[in-house]
């Protein structure tokens, strides 16, 4: 394979990638979104063992079989196992913005980052690759809406790590010579946040019943005392 | 050379060893040792750094120079009080052992991760750690369980993962530019400060504003700054201190050090303007609060924003202010939680309007929030004062009239707001609320008064020489040029 | 020339013969995969036959619309046959009579005189459906309007066959993310236009959740072969537009012979018959959404084709 097929292939990745990205906004249920948030995984983790060939550090290779054993594998097994099983089984019924606008929020917001990113862009060299910053960016930007707009705990969740998901996705594209020491601990933080944050989600449903954490409002000046 | 190392690995250990099931007094008892041995060899890592301007573990990997010196010290300082405060206020508050021993346990983790911040010189590596305070702190923040705790606790790791995801790409950026200018440096603390000059002025202001931006959101800086009052009002007491004291300061040690590779002119251009922001904004939503956990949470937003445009005004001696701000608001600010926890367990209510005349119930409580207020404030002759004061000095002398004019009237307004509430509630006639049985200060949580009080009151009119040496050392970290 | 007009007349009469065996091939895969013995793949032909060997029964209050529209639905699919390359890869005689917009409006004139003629009739479920129609269309409209700038920024031309020839370089086919997104926006384009699942049921009997069927309630006899068969052609030719255009120019004649164009017609029905099976797929594992889902669904290929844009536009 040469390295344009490859190149070319980095390039699918990042489309899908996006592509994802808009679906995890969208879903409503929140398996659905599990699954989305898997692709997205899986999209990265083979954006990097592309990426590892076109550079030819095996480093990046390394991060890829990690990405698939921390995002893939392991983080949905250990949100079923913190998790009571009825929270998979929800989906929102109403939501802060209906799809349609929601996506097209996204939409715009994928537009914008494409225009950020431009001028980082000049600084590309002849080897490195382009595709993954923008869509980086995207991800960021687009992960950060949905933690807005969802109003249950485990999609939002989701999509704040879409979001370090995406800045990764970034990362790998720009900055593959990174230690990878480094990129291995960032894996495992993930997996001890995902850990936590079960945990309280199942504090929180075990106290108020509910797993719909944007209804939480109580902490407020004007005061609900 | 293992001294460094031995740093982080005691908190660690100390986890495991909370677990233990030795009687209800030991895992206070455990902790306590430990943060103290950790203090006694931060003070002995700041002299040798003093006296050698750095101590190195693994080079480029593990390293001390004087601006993390000066963190770590401050972080083992304020933890050694925070577990001397918790000692009584987790007795009095919790029954169940096991609750007891998870509370340790928890805590000793928060430390690990805030100590192993200043220690990391790999940037990426000082990412996770301050990702691992975040994260090791949730629990601790929704520690009562209340659905105020867990609310606040829900909003504080969403906020905070956000801004870590935002600063990633920003450590990626950095590590990007330095790859360009291809110098074979290597990618830590000194090795980008001696690649900054050359590295493409586009890519580390982008990398600047993506790090400004996601660790904005952990130290609080406006716009950003919402979870800030919730969490640090939701947690207990000593984990108050220590959220406000300290790790609001290492995300903003890590802000700091990125804004020492930028070139000057950009740095006086973003970072006045974000602090003075901040300032601005607490100081007038602190006028407003209803809690005081609440209010001294603004005022750490508030000294935030200060300090980031002490740095702002790009000057050796803005810096050294900056520097000496950071040391005195730790310690002030620490104090002020202590006292404000002292005064949630003799008042048993957070509410200011429900709280009068605490001198009189519990002369020790009122009395201490009385001092933190005045000292936290600004007022002489407590450290503040002098730091602020060296602050609006720099400034007049370079010139930056308009900046230094908002801030002294910021700091004004503020002074007033936390007087007026604090004052309600100091003084006035005695109110028992409904409900509330009268207990008396556990006495390490009085002991821990005394202590932290004494830094506070100390620094305010003695400096002792390698503290400002130290003080020096740090502060020339924080501006653009080459490594002392 | 006078090739180029016979090649022409020859792509006309494919379509025309072969429309129904589509439509045929198409239900009697569906029901095998239900494990069903299904209806002869030749069926669609004998209940054209019959329904040209019945009577005619039209409603009083019908004007001339409702008489009139049949023929239009037959005539119009087969209008941007015409435009569009259905056997060779070399533009024909008529080939720059219209480009990808008018094709497409020539197709929305048929749809809109459907819609016309459902509402000019008493019958209460003639309106019910237009309205669907009509909303399923408009959603429809943004995504082809995507699809087309990008396919004719990328090729430089709106003409189907010139478009044809710059898009297909079989590597950029597979991979290019603005290819596969663009082909996936455009199958669900014409899932939605074709009145297949998930937007619509093509073999539903419920009158109230029909969206396309209930167009044709009202046509008997000849009428009803005329709008049938018309529906067969339109499912035909967009089939033809994804597969020639946007996928691959795999099977079309090359050479200008009349051996090669001969050729080509049981190859095109071969490339059509692999898309079958890819639809198959579909409308067995989906189920109809919802009435207003389908402005998610919509919404969701109008993202796919803008993402589908960005990363051309923006592409290294």
């Amino acid at each position: 394979m040469t390295t344009a097929w490859l190149q070319d292939l980095n390039a699918l990745a990042g489309g899908l990638f996006l592509l994802a990205l808009f679906g995890l906004v969208a879903t409503r249920q929140v398996q659905g979104c599990l699954r989305f948030f898997v692709a997205l995984s899986a999209l990265l983790a083979a954006s990097a063992f592309l990426l590892s060939a076109i550079y030819g550090e095996w480093d990046l290779a390394v991060v890829g079989v990690v990405d698939i054993v921390t995002k893939v594998l392991l983080i949905p097994r250990l949100q079923r196992r913190v998790l009571h099983d009825e929270v998979f089984a929800r989906r929102e019924v109403t939501q802060v913005l209906n799809v349609p606008t929601a996506l097209l929020g996204a939409l715009g917001l994928a537009v914008a980052a494409y225009l950020l990113s431009q001028p980082l862009l000049r600084f590309i060299g002849g080897g490195t690759v382009a595709s993954n910053l923008p869509v980086g960016i995207a991800g960021l930007l687009i992960g950060g809406l949905t933690a807005a707009v969802r109003r249950e705990a485990v999609p939002l969740f989701l999509g704040l790590l879409a979001m370090e998901n995406a800045a990764f996705f970034a990362g790998i594209g720009i900055a593959p010579r990174m230690p990878l020491l480094a990129d291995v601990a960032i894996a495992f933080d993930v997996l001890i946040l995902v850990f936590v944050v079960g945990v309280l989600t199942r504090a929180v449903q075990e106290r108020t019943g509910t797993t719909e954490v944007g209804e939480l409002t109580l902490l407020r000046e004007e005061g609900a005392r | 050379m293992s001294t460094l190392v031995l740093v982080p690995a005691i908190p660690l250990a100390t986890v495991l060893l909370s677990r233990l099931p030795l009687g209800r007094r030991f895992p206070s008892a455990v902790t306590l040792v430990a943060a103290g041995t950790d203090l006694a060899l931060a003070v002995r890592l700041a002299l040798r750094v003093v006296a050698a301007h750095e101590v190195v573990a693994i080079r480029d990997w593990v390293a001390l120079d004087g601006f993390g010196a000066t963190l770590l010290l401050l972080i083992t300082f304020v933890a050694t009080m925070a577990a001397l405060f918790s000692g009584g206020y987790v007795a009095t508050h919790e029954r169940e052992p096991r609750r007891v021993r998870s509370y340790f346990m928890q805590f000793n983790l928060f430390i690990f991760a805030l100590v192993l911040v200043p220690v990391l010189a790999e940037p990426a590596l000082v990412w996770i750690a301050v990702e691992f305070t975040a994260v090791f702190s949730v629990l601790l923040v929704g520690f009562d369980r209340s659905q105020a705790a867990l609310e606040a606790a829900w909003k504080y790791i969403a906020l905070m993962f956000m801004g870590a995801a935002i600063a990633l790409l920003g450590f990626f950026l950095l590590f990007w530019a330095q790859d360009l200018v291809g110098s074979g440096a290597p990618y830590s603390w000194s090795g980008l400060r001696a690649a900054a000059p050359a590295m493409p002025p586009t890519l580390t202001t982008a990398a600047f504003l993506l790090v400004l931006v996601g660790f904005g959101v952990k130290v609080g800086l406006v716009p950003m700054h919402t979870w800030l009052p919730d969490a640090h009002s939701q947690a207990p007491s000593p984990v108050c201190a220590l959220l406000s004291g300290v790790k609001t300061t290492t995300a903003l040690y890590v802000i700091l050090r990125l804004g020492s590779l930028l070139p000057l002119a950009a740095m006086r251009a973003w970072m006045p303007a974000v602090g003075l922001l901040s300032v601005g904004v607490a100081a007038f939503l602190l006028l407003q609060v209803r809690d005081y956990k609440r209010l001294f949470a603004y005022s750490t937003v508030e000294h935030m924003g200060i300090m980031v445009t002490a740095t702002g005004l790009g000057v050796t001696a803005g810096a050294h202010g900056a520097m000496l701000q950071m040391i005195t608001h730790s310690l002030t600010k620490s104090f002020c939680f202590f006292a404000a926890g002292a005064a949630l367990l003799a008042a048993g209510t957070r509410e200011i309007a429900a709280v009068q005349g605490l001198i009189r119930t519990s002369p020790a409580a009122g009395a201490a929030l009385l001092l933190g207020a005045l000292a936290i404030g600004g007022a002489p002759p407590f450290a503040v004062f002098l730091s602020e004061f060296s602050i609006f000095r720099a400034g007049l002398v370079e010139r930056q009239y308009v900046v230094t004019g908002l801030l002294v009237t910021f700091v004004t307004v503020a002074f007033f707001g936390i007087l007026m509430h604090v004052n309600r509630m100091v003084f006035g006639r005695p109110v028992t609320p409904v409900g509330h049985v009268e207990r008396r200060l556990p006495v390490t949580c009085l002991v821990t008064l005394v202590l932290a009080a004494i830094p506070v009151v100390a620094l305010g009119v003695y400096e002792p020489s390698w503290v400002d040496a130290l003080v020096r050392l740090a502060a020339a970290d924080l501006l653009p040029g080459a490594s002392p | 020339m006078s090739d180029r007009i016979l090649f022409n007349a020859i792509q006309f009469l494919t379509v025309l013969v072969f429309a129904p065996l589509a439509s045929g091939v198409l239900s009697r895969l569906k029901e095998i995969v239900q494990s069903k013995r299904g209806p002869s793949i030749w069926q669609p032909y004998r209940d054209l036959w019959k329904l040209f060997h019945k009577d005619e029964v039209v409603s009083d209050h019908a004007s001339w619309i409702f008489r009139f529209t049949p023929y239009l639905v037959f005539v119009t699919p087969l209008f941007v046959a015409l435009l569009i390359p259905v056997l060779t890869d070399y533009p024909l005689f008529f080939a720059f009579m219209g480009d990808m917009l008018g094709g497409g409006f020539v197709l929305a004139l048929g749809g809109f005189f459907a819609t016309l003629a459902a509402v000019d009739t008493a019958n209460p479920y003639g309106p019910v459906g237009a309205s669907r129609t009509r909303m399923v269309g408009f959603l429809a409209e943004p995504v082809f309007m995507i699809v087309f700038f990008t396919v004719s920024f990328v090729a430089g031309s709106t003409i189907p066959y010139i478009v044809q020839q710059r898009w297909g370089t079989p590597r950029a086919n597979f991979v290019a993310p603005s290819h596969v997104l663009l082909m996936l926006a455009f199958l669900m384009l014409v899932l939605a236009e074709g009145g297949r699942i998930p937007v619509d049921n093509p073999t539903g009997h419920f009158e109230l959740a029909m969206i396309d069927e209930s167009k044709s309630l009202e046509y008997s006899g000849p009428g009803m072969a005329l709008v049938k068969w018309g529906g067969h052609m339109k499912l035909f030719v967009l089939l033809c537009i994804f597969l020639n255009v946007l996928v691959t120019p795999w099977g079309l004649a090359h050479e200008q012979t009349l051996q090669a164009v001969l050729l080509a017609i049981p190859l095109v029905l071969l490339k059509i018959f692999g898309l079958l099976l890819v639809l198959v797929g579909i409308e067995s594992s989906l189920s109809k959404l919802r009435l207003f889902r389908i402005a998610e669904f919509l919404g969701a290929a109008f993202v796919t084709s803008v993402a589908a844009m960005i990363s051309r536009l923006f592409s290294f």
